[in-house]
């Protein structure tokens, strides 16, 4: 069967966005920051944007983690949960007063459930080949359960001289931006390495990487991996911004990683994007809320908002086929 | 370029029931070209993958230098210096060029990094090899996605030359490429031949086998019949090589006597694959679809039930029509029995009375008549000699044949006037053919109008009245009566000359 003209059509756009999936999300950034500084010019000075970045850190953090895994073909849909349970671990671990030692120990161990809890993911959907939507649902609920047990009540105090830490402005720029910049970084040295290639061609075409003798299954256990250190990364951030902890407080977060991706130009189906459009995409995505917030209506239109665009995305190659009058 | 010698003793493959290679043998050492030719089913695919480790064998011995060896894997093959082309390509579509010659063996340098210039620049190398044969716009750097199926097929080319192998093959890997292309292409495994790599090459086009191989291994019903030096050989002692008993098989005697007035008149129609094709068929005849895998037959068939967008003229019962839907097609009286029987054709899980039922629920009203539908599926059920433990059972829970003679059922309770059968018999025993053919000349005596694609030579020449034979999207022969015979069947395939035998 050939549906030639369909082929032709995509593949101009990709060769028009080659290796620069990210540029839509500039547009959108240059679009959503024009808007907030009409409606609100106080929200750009110095000290708000850095307080602003702040709070933007978690979900650049959890949103990278999601891009890496959605390049190698697959999705965490309990990168969220996974950021409640590393919340309630380091809150935990860090228990009254600690000392230096303390701290690295309850930071270390948080990042190491993270990573544990995405590995876990990642041998369900490479290896027994479950489907990674459905799989990750279900661990969501595993580790939520798990976070609840570690820590059943809202609680706990992180001590004041870490929150300060976290408030930094290292060289008068905010602390955010050199740990993105430093993400950025990271990715771009793995890109570099045989790694980068296999995530990619994994997620485009896995028969043709596995007959080409690509470990598959070890590259999608990776992904996973990679990705629960870095929503492990997210939710220490989010613990050192917010001071406490929350069984609750990743579950929310979810849903805005998926949507910060395919702002940033990744497809769902893999194979294709990049860290820097998601790093981009969660600015994006909350400018976009707080000009939702501004418009003075109920909080849910923005969650309304963020289910739209991936709905959009997901039905845009279908929605071209049917306006061009293809069958799927 | 260390030498090789590959010796293949005996091998055997069976796929369930159905004996894909029953003895496998060839021999092929450095600087040597060997073809690997038979018709449709003849098994030269099998051995060829068992050779490069893609199908593991059942039976007998592969001798690599002296030495019995056993790959569990592609890698492990091309660990040992053999690197295949294949015809369904191995490309990831959103890498480049370069990422996708050297994928899993990219050149590493400082940190694991993967040294891009180096690998920009071998591929720049490779490609110079295809200079002034492809587009300017095929760079180390454009994505595979890019990419015209030739160019595609000519990156596979050099992803396999990339790993430096000792022995090579080539499975149909010049069906895609252009004149210009394939020529280099031949100039190139000339050079390699020098050098001391040896050639396995698959192919149906006689012309190209005697202009690039030295022998040519002879496969017939998965056994090997011969080999002959093409040097001494003729293009008809090959041919009668593939052919069983030589020539002139005789075809069933022609009952077709009732052929009725016209039902389908296509002219000049393209689609998908097929460039351009007249035919005719009349009420009760079965016509048959021949020729080599992947000639057009399927997107001819699917054109006509609406499914694939063509030009040209299609004509029912005279009448002009131009489906763009598979229900118009439906609603005109023709049927379609696709080739996936599981994916296409059936709902594996729910219930034969479901199944056959499934295109025809809109008779029995809005509440449905159930009675009524059930006695329907039963008769069907009945006529068609179903095996089955009631018609409430899975489809799942039939033989490949019995579930074939559902999803021939489940078109027939819509009495269609033209049916259309791609490849029905497709991996089905053969006790199980026989009734679906005696299914299918009942139909084609109650005055059904059948066009029928088939990959088996036998059915086609069992079956049918006449047999349009497709090569390259077009009819290059019709056979019937005196002329429908296996030579001439196979031989208008491969587009071999049988001017003198026949």
């Amino acid at each position: 069967m050939s549906y030639a003209p369909a082929m032709t059509a995509t593949t101009q756009v990709r060769r028009a966005l080659a290796g620069r999936s990210y540029l839509f999300s500039v547009l959108l950034l240059i679009i959503v920051v024009s808007i907030n500084y009409a409606l609100q010019p106080n929200m750009f000075r110095p000290a708000s944007l850095s307080g602003n970045l702040r709070t933007y850190l978690p979900l650049m953090l959890l949103a990278a983690g999601q891009a890496i895994i959605v390049i190698g073909g697959g999705i965490d849909l309990s990168i969220g949960a996974i950021v409640s349970l590393v919340n309630v671990i380091i809150v935990r671990a860090l228990g009254v007063d600690p000392s230096p030692g303390r701290i690295a120990l309850a930071i270390a161990l948080g990042l190491l459930a993270g990573t544990l809890a995405g590995a876990f993911n990642g041998l369900c959907a490479a290896y027994l080949r479950f489907q990674p939507i459905i799989t990750t649902f279900a661990t969501s609920f595993v580790f939520s359960g798990l976070a609840l047990w570690v820590l059943p009540s809202p609680g706990g105090v992180v001590p004041p001289d870490l929150l300060r830490a976290y408030a930094a402005n290292p060289l008068r720029i905010p602390l955010a931006i050199w740990v993105a910049a430093l993400v950025l970084l990271l990715w771009g040295a793995l890109r570099a390495t045989r790694f980068g290639t296999y995530l990619y061609a994994v997620g485009g075409q896995p028969l043709s990487a596995y007959v080409t003798g690509v470990p598959v299954s070890l590259v999608r256990l990776a992904s996973y991996s990679i990705g629960g250190l870095l929503a492990a990364c997210g939710s220490l951030a989010l613990t050192l911004n917010t001071g406490t902890g929350d069984p609750l407080v990743g579950g929310p977060m979810t849903l805005p990683s998926v949507v910060a991706v395919v702002i940033g130009g990744t497809r769902l189906s893999g194979g294709q994007g990049g860290i820097a459009g998601a790093l981009i995409g969660v600015v994006v995505l909350r400018l976009l809320d707080s000009i939702i917030s501004f418009a003075n209506v109920p909080s849910w239109w923005q969650t309304f908002a963020q289910g739209m665009i991936v709905m959009v995305a997901l039905a845009g190659p279908g929605l071209v086929a049917l306006v061009r009058g293809q069958r799927p | 370029m260390h030498q090789i010698a590959l010796t293949a003793h005996q091998l055997v493959k069976r796929y369930g029931g159905v004996v894909a290679l029953a003895d496998g043998s060839l021999e092929v050492r450095s600087g040597e070209v060997v073809a690997l030719v038979g018709a449709n089913g003849s098994g030269k695919s099998t051995l060829g993958k068992i050779i490069t480790g893609a199908v593991a064998p059942d039976g007998g011995q592969l001798i690599l230098d002296g030495r019995a060896v056993h790959f569990p894997s592609p890698q492990a093959a091309r660990r040992a210096g053999i690197a295949a082309v294949y015809q369904d390509l191995s490309l990831v579509p959103d890498l480049t060029v370069a990422e996708n010659i050297w994928l899993a063996h990219e050149p590493i340098g400082w940190g694991w990094r993967v040294r891009r210039g180096a690998m920009r620049e071998a591929t720049a190398r490779l490609l110079d090899l295809f200079a002034g044969t492809v587009r300017s716009t095929l760079t180390p750097e454009t994505p595979v996605a890019a990419l015209p199926p030739d160019e595609r097929q000519i990156v596979e080319i050099l992803k396999a030359l990339s790993l430096n192998p000792r022995l090579m093959i080539l499975d149909e890997a010049t069906a895609s490429l252009d004149s210009n292309q394939v020529a280099r292409l031949f100039e190139l495994v000339a050079r390699w031949k020098a050098e001391g790599m040896a050639v396995i090459f698959v192919s149906h086009r006689m012309e190209e086998i005697f202009r690039l191989a030295d022998r040519a291994v002879v496969l017939r019903s998965g056994q090997t019949v011969g080999t002959r030096d093409l040097r001494t050989t003729s293009e008809q002692e090959l041919v009668a090589l593939m052919i069983e008993g030589g020539l002139a098989v005789e075809s069933r005697s022609a009952a077709g006597a009732t052929r009725g007035a016209e039902r389908l008149r296509v002219a000049g129609l393209r689609a998908g694959a097929v460039r351009g094709v007249d035919l005719s068929l009349h009420d009760g005849e079965i016509v048959g679809l021949g020729g080599l895998r992947g000639q057009g037959q399927t997107d001819l068939l699917l054109a006509l039930f609406g499914a694939l967008p063509f030009t040209g003229e299609v004509r029912l019962a005279g009448q002009p029509v131009r489906f763009t839907h598979p229900s118009q097609a439906m609603e005109a009286g023709i049927a379609f029995v696709p080739g996936d029987r599981t994916r296409e054709g059936l709902l594996p899980i729910r219930s034969i009375l479901e199944n056959l039922l499934l295109p025809s629920w809109h008779r029995y009203g809005a509440l449905l008549r159930l009675t009524q539908a059930r006695r329907d599926a039963q008769a069907m059920a009945q006529r068609l000699n179903l095996v089955m433990e009631s018609l409430d059972a899975p489809v799942s829970s039939l033989s490949g044949g019995n579930a074939q003679k559902v999803v021939l059922g489940k078109w027939l309770l819509r009495e269609p006037r033209l049916l259309l059968l791609d490849d029905p018999t497709k991996g089905v025993d053969v006790g199980a053919k026989r009734e679906f053919y005696q299914s299918l000349e009942e139909l084609r005596d109650a005055g059904v109008a059948i066009l029928l694609y088939s990959s088996d030579d036998e059915e086609l020449l069992g079956l049918c009245d006449r047999v349009l034979v497709l090569r390259d999207g077009q009819v290059r022969a019709e056979l019937a009566g005196p002329t429908l015979t296996r030579a001439e069947l196979v031989s208008a395939s491969i587009g071999a000359l049988m001017g003198e035998t026949s």
